[in-house]
């Protein structure tokens, strides 16, 4: 997936780029961002001409769209006179993945480090080619700057290929020999079409008004696990319902279930998402370690701002979707920022 | 790339009552998969249709490769291996997380605290110290169960008292119960070990409530922090540190645990440390 060596960068029209995604449509399964009903939504299409590349962010994020789906199948066991465990093979299908945002693919890289070991996730991330596209507008909600995740993308690796419309065209950055076949044909960009990407970005990074300063959290939020924001926040206005989960790019927890079919002949082991906002997420036998929904939110919200030793990055990438689709609008960096002005003595 | 969640057959080659509602089950199964299960690591033990619960190493490895799970029934998976017989089979994978770290304790005085359950765990580290005793210091074991009826492992006692110190202690003696030894907390057993903590090391596996009051006991009585380990138990769905389900602050007690320093984990919050 890394490329070894540096590749050119070319400029490739609009119209180009549509017909090069019609013209690989029988190849693969092309998947991009398209509306539906107002949102935006990562599907299969069947013409370039159903993309909304200029999307501000969608619900479900590519992360779980395109690698940890909500359910996995991870193996069968089949009773005969004795009982024998089938592993699934992983499916080994072709999809190209359009207009993956630059905090969305770092979502995708933290997943990496936790599932890099899983054969299901591995697989689809080998079989998928990833086209990241910088961000064109931010909303209310992107603190991506502040975690270092956006609006542009500035990691090297991990991905096949990384757009930047520049109103247009697009700059594309081919990051592997599978990106790089996806410009041939179209002409390297010169040099002062190669500065318009800093003069986007430098208009974008003015646009963000979300900000938060992630250093020193940790330590600060272990200072102040008895802060009053946890249980206000909590018992005012969190309804555990698990939306903050559900809609994380970085959200990994999952339960392992058994499914047992009616003539008892299968068993079929999946993997399934779950969230720490459920009461019975850290229940063990004789107790629970969260069972107070403060500690529950807390658990959330110090996993995404903190929490950095587990995989070397922050749990959040500033996409914002927990507090986008949060019902009652709870919002994790004004959580820390509350901490922040008025820690605990 | 392996489904590292595929589990391998085990055979039930023997089962133990312990108490009314804990089996000790020895398991023969593929001997180069568990030939380096260690004290303090765990298998994730189930079956089909039913699910899987980390269950902790409760014996040494044998030479002919099988070891021992002891096993309170309590919930869906270990209600239902309770019902198991001799020559059943079951499905294990595994080993898992950071076993005690018995190497280091070599050479030195050596405290273990159990109570309940907690027990299990420390029993292999009790039986690797019993095959080297020489190279060990004063070795003392501290136990605390709710009654004598709860009690695991009593009928080895007699024979590890010939080489280490043995503190029994238990919360209730119900009437018409004989019981020998001390009633109350497992903290106040300490009173009475040969051992000095400033100079110990100590494995401590129980509630965690109790746990707090021993680690915290040792402490101001002088143990080395670096020298002070708890194993700690949440609940866990993959054992692999992916499902998220065992996360104790930033720590995976699965694979960065379950034995961790007190000192490493004692901060977080949502535990009784
Ligand atoms: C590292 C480690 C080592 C362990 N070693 C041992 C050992 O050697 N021996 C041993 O007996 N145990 C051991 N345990 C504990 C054992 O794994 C747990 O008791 C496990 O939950 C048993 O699984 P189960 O399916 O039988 O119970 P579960 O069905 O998981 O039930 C366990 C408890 O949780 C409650 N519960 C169940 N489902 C829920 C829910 N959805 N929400 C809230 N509460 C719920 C039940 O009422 C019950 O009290 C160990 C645990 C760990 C982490
Ligand atoms: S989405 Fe909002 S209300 Fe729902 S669990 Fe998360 S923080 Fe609580």
């Amino acid at each position: 997936m890394t490329g070894e060596h540096a590749f050119q960068k070319y400029r490739i029209t609009k119209e180009s780029f549509r017909l090069l995604v019609d013209s690989l449509m029988g190849e693969l399964r092309v998947v991009g961002p398209v509306s539906e009903g107002g949102q935006i939504f990562f599907h299969e299409i069947s013409s370039a001409e159903e993309l909304q590349m200029n999307y501000p962010s969608t619900m479900e994020p590519p992360s779980k769209t395109f690698f940890y789906r909500p359910q996995e199948e991870l193996l069968i066991f089949e009773r005969g006179k004795n009982i024998s465990v089938k592993e699934i093979p992983p499916l080994e299908e072709k999809i190209l993945a359009l207009g993956v945002h630059p905090c969305d693919m770092h979502a995708i890289l933290y997943l990496d480090k936790v599932f890099h070991e899983d054969p299901y996730y591995m697989a689809r991330r080998d079989n998928t080619i990833l086209v990241a596209l910088n961000c064109t507008e931010v909303s209310e909600h992107c603190f991506c700057s502040s975690v270092g995740t956006g609006p542009h993308l500035k990691v090297e690796a991990g991905y096949d290929m990384l757009l930047t419309d520049v109103g247009e065209f697009y700059l594309a950055e081919p990051k592997t020999e599978r990106g790089a076949a996806l410009t041939q044909g179209v002409r390297p960009a010169r040099v002062d079409e190669l500065l318009l990407k800093d003069e986007e970005e430098k208009q974008l990074l003015k646009d963000i008004q979300k900000q938060i300063d992630v250093k020193g959290l940790d330590a600060c939020f272990l200072e102040n696990i008895g802060h009053p924001v946890w249980a206000r926040t909590s018992d005012e206005r969190c309804l555990s319902c698990g939306n903050c989960v559900m809609v994380c790019p970085t959200c990994f927890c999952h339960d392992v279930v058994d499914e047992t079919e009616m003539s008892l002949k299968t068993t079929r082991r999946l993997r399934r998402w779950d969230t720490c906002q459920d009461l019975h997420f850290a229940g063990v036998h004789g107790g629970n370690f969260r069972r107070t929904r403060a500690a529950r939110l807390r658990q959330f919200v110090t996993h995404k701002l903190d929490y950095t030793p587990q995989f070397g990055a922050t749990g959040t990438v500033g996409c914002g979707r927990c507090i986008r689709w949060c019902p009652t609008a709870i919002d994790l960096t004004e959580m820390a920022k509350e901490i922040q002005r008025s820690p605990l003595k | 790339m392996n489904n590292l969640l595929t589990p391998v057959k085990a055979a039930i080659l023997d089962i133990k009552d312990e108490t009314p509602d804990v089996r000790t089950y020895t398991i023969g199964a593929d001997a180069e998969k568990f030939k380096n299960f260690q004290p303090g690591q765990f298998n994730m033990v189930g079956a089909p249709g039913v699910g899987e619960a980390p269950i902790s190493l409760s014996s040494l490895v044998e030479d002919g490769g099988s070891f021992q799970h002891t096993i309170r029934s309590v919930g869906r998976v270990t209600q239902y291996l309770e019902k198991f017989k001799r020559g059943d089979e079951i499905f294990i994978r595994g080993p898992y997380g950071r076993p005690w770290p018995i190497e280091a304790a070599r050479g030195g005085d050596l405290l273990l605290v159990g109570g309940g359950l907690g027990l299990a765990p420390l029993r292999p580290v009790v039986h690797a110290v019993l095959k080297e005793r020489k190279s060990f210091g004063g070795v003392t074991l501290a136990y605390g169960a709710r009654d004598p009826l709860n009690i695991i492992c009593g009928d080895e006692f007699s024979h590890w008292q010939e080489s280490i110190q043995i503190l029994l202690t238990v919360d209730e003696v119900p009437k018409g119960t004989e019981w020998a030894h001390a009633t109350g907390l497992v903290t106040e057993l300490l009173d009475e070990t040969k051992i000095k903590p400033a100079e110990a090391t100590a494995f401590i596996c129980g509630p965690e409530i109790m746990m707090r009051f021993v680690a915290r006991r040792l402490l101001l009585e002088g143990i080395s922090p670096a020298r002070l380990y708890v194993s700690l138990e949440r609940r866990m769905k993959c054992g692999i540190g992916q499902c998220g389900h065992c996360q104790h602050g930033s720590a995976f007690v699965c694979k960065d645990g379950p034995v961790f320093l007190y000192r490493e984990i004692s901060r977080f919050p949502d535990g009784l440390l």
